[in-house]
């Protein structure tokens, strides 16, 4: 019986290992009114380590640009993903299916800024959305 | 016992690995299949290049009043892959255009432009207070082609893959680059020890 653990015991660790590597969905919303931030999170592992610094926004020829500066506050590297919502005056996502999500990597404990700017004029206001 | 609970053991598996299934996914989402260049990258490119473009001061006041018209030659492949750089192209256009800021004459039509023109004027079967005038059409004045390049270096157990893209914003008179972008995309796969 034991010898039949030890041969089963390897296996089972490596389905265990496999099943560990499905990913690891987390949100950590800002919303930018134009006057406060708004941060929401569904307190994944990863809204926990990570925290938006501050958002800037500019208009460049009617096109809202956005710099958010983000902080990883662990102490390891975060490989994470990140994707910029827009929406207009009324609230409609705008070009909602060509905002791809995009890939940073950020050393422990430092800041990295994302940018971005609005697919059209008609970009009144942003949200960041993270996920692992 | 030993050998009912292998049997259990290996028709579980069995089973597992027989299941085949068909899933939507996110088109949007990361692909890392392998290292080749992906859907990813090619948005990735896409938007980078876009959002460059759209920001940088010069091109900004080229747009302020009015919609230049552009073409677009082509992206040479220089990697050692088949990519389809026609469609990494057709993104930028796509979001260049849906911007406002800018309009495209597709030089892929011309032909049939033309086929369909002198059909209009020709053949007769055309009311001719509504045909398409021929030697009406504006020409393009600015030219968007470039590059995609790659380095890939591989060892025992780690492949490694750089691509580059550039693409250069030529005014056709005067011959002037006015805007030239650059994306970078490093990807690598290492075969871990198990080799999953």
């Amino acid at each position: 019986m034991t010898r039949f653990l030890c041969r089963v015991a390897p296996m089972l660790a490596v389905l265990l290992l496999t099943a560990c590597s499905a990913s690891n969905m987390s949100r950590l919303e800002v919303a930018d009114d134009g006057e406060h931030l708004q941060l929401y999170s569904n307190n994944g592992l990863l809204a926990s380590r990570l925290s938006v610094e501050e958002v800037r926004r500019k208009r460049v020829n009617d096109l809202l640009y956005l710099q958010a500066t983000l902080e990883n506050g662990w102490k390891f590297e975060l490989d994470f993903q990140y994707k910029i919502k827009w929406f207009d005056q009324q609230g409609f996502e705008l070009a909602p299916e060509s905002q791809p999500w995009r890939q940073l990597v950020m050393a422990g404990r430092s800041q990295a800024n994302v940018q971005a700017v609005a697919p059209n004029p008609s970009a009144v206001r942003f949200e960041i959305w993270v996920r692992e | 016992m030993r050998v009912v609970m292998a049997m259990m053991l290996g028709v579980a598996l069995l089973a597992s690995g027989c299941a085949s299934k068909v899933e939507y996914g996110d088109p949007q989402a990361r692909e890392t299949v392998t290292p080749d260049f992906g859907s990813s990258d090619l948005q990735m490119i896409a938007t980078k290049m876009v959002d460059d473009m759209m920001v940088f001061p010069p091109v900004a006041e080229l747009t302020r009043n009015r919609r230049p018209v552009l073409f677009v030659d082509r992206v040479k492949n220089k990697t050692s892959e088949h990519v389809d750089t026609e469609s990494i192209t057709d993104t930028i256009q796509s979001r260049l255009i849906n911007s406002g800021k800018f309009r495209f004459v597709d030089m892929t039509v011309v032909d049939r432009v033309r086929q369909q023109l002198e059909y209009q004027q020709d053949s007769g079967m055309v009311d001719q207070s509504t045909a398409a005038q021929m030697g009406r059409q504006i020409g393009a004045e600015f030219m968007l082609y470039g590059n995609l390049s790659s380095i890939v270096k591989r060892d025992n157990s780690t492949k490694d893959v750089y691509y580059k893209f550039t693409l250069k914003l030529l005014n056709i008179q005067s011959g002037i680059i006015e805007w030239s972008g650059e994306k970078e995309i490093r990807k690598t796969r290492s075969r871990s020890l198990f080799g999953l």
